[in-house]
């Protein structure tokens, strides 16, 4: 089970503290890279989720990976994580830590799934076009997946507008098996 | 028929579906965190209000319970063991409701209003929530007719009223469940033309099954099918093996249909078997969301989740058409223990108790009900003129006969009174034994506890007495129905009909006591 109060607590005390160095957006690409490094080694990811390792030597580790790649205030905020021995939720606090910046930023995370890759163009005008329907800066995140059949799924927060052919399709067997009379 | 063309075919169907590409759907999503025992914790659904529904995968469905910081506790109403971490719920913007309608009567359904005695879908048009606010003060008014359950000690010692709730409470095997289901079967007079005349009108009944054995269930509604007691009935099942969350909503959905017909301006009355299993239901789920245990570790609002339950019984204004719908909760004790926890509760949220003692009931004495502690304290109002007359002292009777028994059994001399009340009690007793699925009409009712009351059964040897009552109403039908029915029309005695009353009484039982003798 993620733990996201821990995670949401470790996200605010880094973000207070990033927020008064003047350095949230730095932060935030070493975090994001600290858990695409997590993400893409499974060593790294046993090591981290490990109580068998002693919190010195998982310091010198991560010291060694990313001593040199992030900045001196991310690395010692993993220290610190380490020294608390919460280094298993390092993943989710990146991701927590993402979405305060973007609340502070008044940007927001939009996942958008199509059926097809979509033209430059055909990004920017759905870009413009949640930007105005949120009021907020569109940080756009594409994927592409066949199985929706046509149309968009797009995801802001916990709304999803659901525009896909696969969705239309799922309620019109809905109302077919109810029997009733279509809805327009 | 003429043949179907193809193309006609496909030009409906792009008829019906033009506009269909225009649709967005917007919902709300979330992600499980943590699934099992029932119960689900969910990451997001952050517009999810209190007991709202969710959609899980495989078309199971949740209620949201708990509304926590960081995430959202769900109850689940199917196999938790098909849902897994990771997967997206999505929000349905419905509160947790039922189905109601006339089309209940007569089916047989889960907790969710789906049918499930395999006789296809059910006819409703409505749906309400499960939870609901009771009514006001000013919608309500004071319990005023009768509801008979055709038991002799209960509508003469322990009356039920219209709006009323009764707690019948007893260890397992007391026949708490008969009590109920004799009075589910007695509703039937209601629903017959003859009530129709005397101004009595139908009483719709739901039977509501928390945490039963399946074939227990099962029994009942045959039961009732057989006494043709369906008809009016519908019976609500969350039986053992049923998810705990089920069990924990059955007696809402339950309130919720009855309160259909109460707002229809018609009477209800709702058994709900048992309590005491649904507050076991509700301290699982509550514990498994983390909620703090208290005494005997029941989570510190099981009070409430049965007094906002039980207090959804009422007696409606007559501007609200004067519907009714009464409550008949049962609760079962361990080895007669009403001061535990869930019993104390229920019977001061109730209007009165019926308590059946084990005792008793293997001593042949059934019902096995104990007029001393049993009471109803709203009941007396709704009894009927007639019965009040001859069931009067029919308690303070038996209650003395309670009290000199237990001194007589020192074999010491007794007094000519205190033999003659000893004698009476013993005879009250026998006639108040009654068998199971055999309700009586209250005239008869009044005949019978008459004969008693005043004295004509205290020489008939106690063994003949069931014979006695029997062949007595029998004459009482067969040349008396005058009688019978004036106490019906009239619901009271008057002084002629109670002379004309003495008059057969004393023919028949001097002509009885002859067959005796012989």
């Amino acid at each position: 089970m993620k733990n996201l109060r821990v995670a949401r607590r470790y996200a605010q005390a880094m973000m207070d503290s990033a927020d008064a160095a003047h350095t949230i957006e730095e932060t935030a690409r070493d975090l994001a890279g600290v858990a695409a490094a997590l993400e893409g080694s499974r060593e790294l990811r046993l090591l981290a989720a490990s109580p068998v390792v002693r919190p010195a030597r998982k310091e010198a580790i991560f010291r060694e990976i990313f001593g040199s790649r992030v900045g001196k205030g991310t690395m010692d905020f993993l220290a610190l994580v380490i020294a608390m021995q919460r280094e298993m939720h390092l993943a989710e606090i990146a991701e927590q830590f993402a979405l305060l910046r973007d609340t502070k930023t008044g940007a927001v995370g939009v996942s958008v799934v199509a059926a097809v890759a979509l033209t430059a163009p055909q990004e920017q005008d759905l870009a413009g076009a949640l930007g105005r329907a949120t009021g907020k800066t569109v940080r756009l995140r594409l994927t592409v997946d066949p199985s929706i059949r046509g149309g968009l799924v797009v995801r802001v927060g916990d709304t999803v507008l659901d525009a896909s052919v696969r969705r239309q399709l799922e309620l019109l067997k809905a109302r077919f098996i109810a029997g009733g009379p279509p809805a327009n | 028929m003429s043949d179907v063309r193809p193309d006609e075919v496909s030009d409906i169907l792009r008829k019906q579906l033009a506009g269909f590409q225009k649709e967005v759907d917007i919902y709300d999503v979330g992600t499980v965190l943590q699934v099992g025992d029932g119960v689900a914790r969910v990451y997001g659904l952050t517009h999810a209000l209190m007991s709202e529904l969710i959609e899980f995968p495989h078309g199971v469905f949740g209620m949201v319970l708990n509304l926590e910081e960081d995430n959202v506790g769900c109850i689940l109403f199917g196999e938790s063991s098909e849902i897994s971490e990771g997967n997206t719920v999505r929000r349905t913007g419905r509160v947790a409701s039922m189905p109601v309608g006339e089309g209940m009567l007569g089916r047989v359904v889960n907790p969710l209003g789906q049918p499930i005695d395999g006789r296809g879908p059910v006819a409703t048009a409505k749906l309400l929530p499960i939870e609901r606010k009771a009514l006001g003060v000013i919608q309500r008014q004071p319990v005023k007719e009768p509801l008979q359950t055709g038991i002799k000690a209960v509508d003469g010692m322990i009356p039920i009223g219209r709006g009323q709730r009764e707690l019948i409470i007893g260890d397992r095997q007391t026949g708490k469940t008969a009590i109920a289901l004799d009075a589910i079967i007695n509703q039937r007079y209601t629903h017959g033309d003859k009530a129709k005349k005397e101004g009595i009108k139908p009483v719709y009944c739901i039977y509501v099954a928390v945490g039963q054995k399946s074939s227990t269930v099962a029994q009942v509604v045959d039961k009732l099918q057989q006494e043709g007691a369906m008809e009016y009935t519908t019976v609500i099942a969350a039986t053992a093996t049923d998810p705990a969350p089920m069990q924990f909503i059955a007696p809402y959905s339950g309130a919720t249909l009855g309160e259909f017909f109460r707002d229809s301006g018609r009477h209800a009355l709702v058994v709900y078997d048992d309590l005491t299993k649904q507050a076991q239901a509700y301290r699982q789920v509550s514990l498994l969301l983390r909620r703090p245990p208290g005494r005997e570790a029941y989570p510190g609002d099981i009070f409430y989740l049965h007094s906002r339950l039980l207090e959804r019984a009422s007696k409606l204004s007559d501007d609200l058409g004067g519907g009714s719908l009464t409550a008949l909760p049962v609760i079962e004790t361990q080895a007669g223990d009403v001061s535990a926890y869930i019993p104390t509760n229920v019977i001061s949220i109730t209007d009165g108790q019926i308590y059946l003692e084990p005792g008793m009931f293997n001593s042949g004495i059934r019902p096995a009900i104990n007029v001393g502690i049993s009471v109803s304290r709203v009941g007396g109002h709704a009894q009927i003129k007639a019965m009040k007359k001859v069931a009067g002292s029919l308690r303070i009777g038996l209650a003395q006969y309670r009290e000199l028994e237990a001194f007589a059994k020192f074999g010491s001399d007794l007094d000519k009174s205190t033999l003659a009340q000893l004698k009476r009690g013993s005879h009250l007793v026998e006639l108040l034994k009654q068998g199971q699925f055999v309700p009586m009409s209250v005239e008869k009712q009044v005949v019978a506890l008459f004969a008693g009351t005043f004295g004509y059964v205290d020489e008939i040897p106690l063994e003949e007495l069931a014979r006695y009552e029997r062949e007595l109403l029998e004459v009482m039908e067969l040349r008396h129905p005058d009688i019978l029915e004036a106490i019906a029309s009239t619901k009271d005695l008057a002084p002629d009909l109670t002379e004309k009353l003495k008059g057969v009484m004393k023919q028949f039982t001097d002509s009885f006591r002859a067959t005796v003798k012989a």
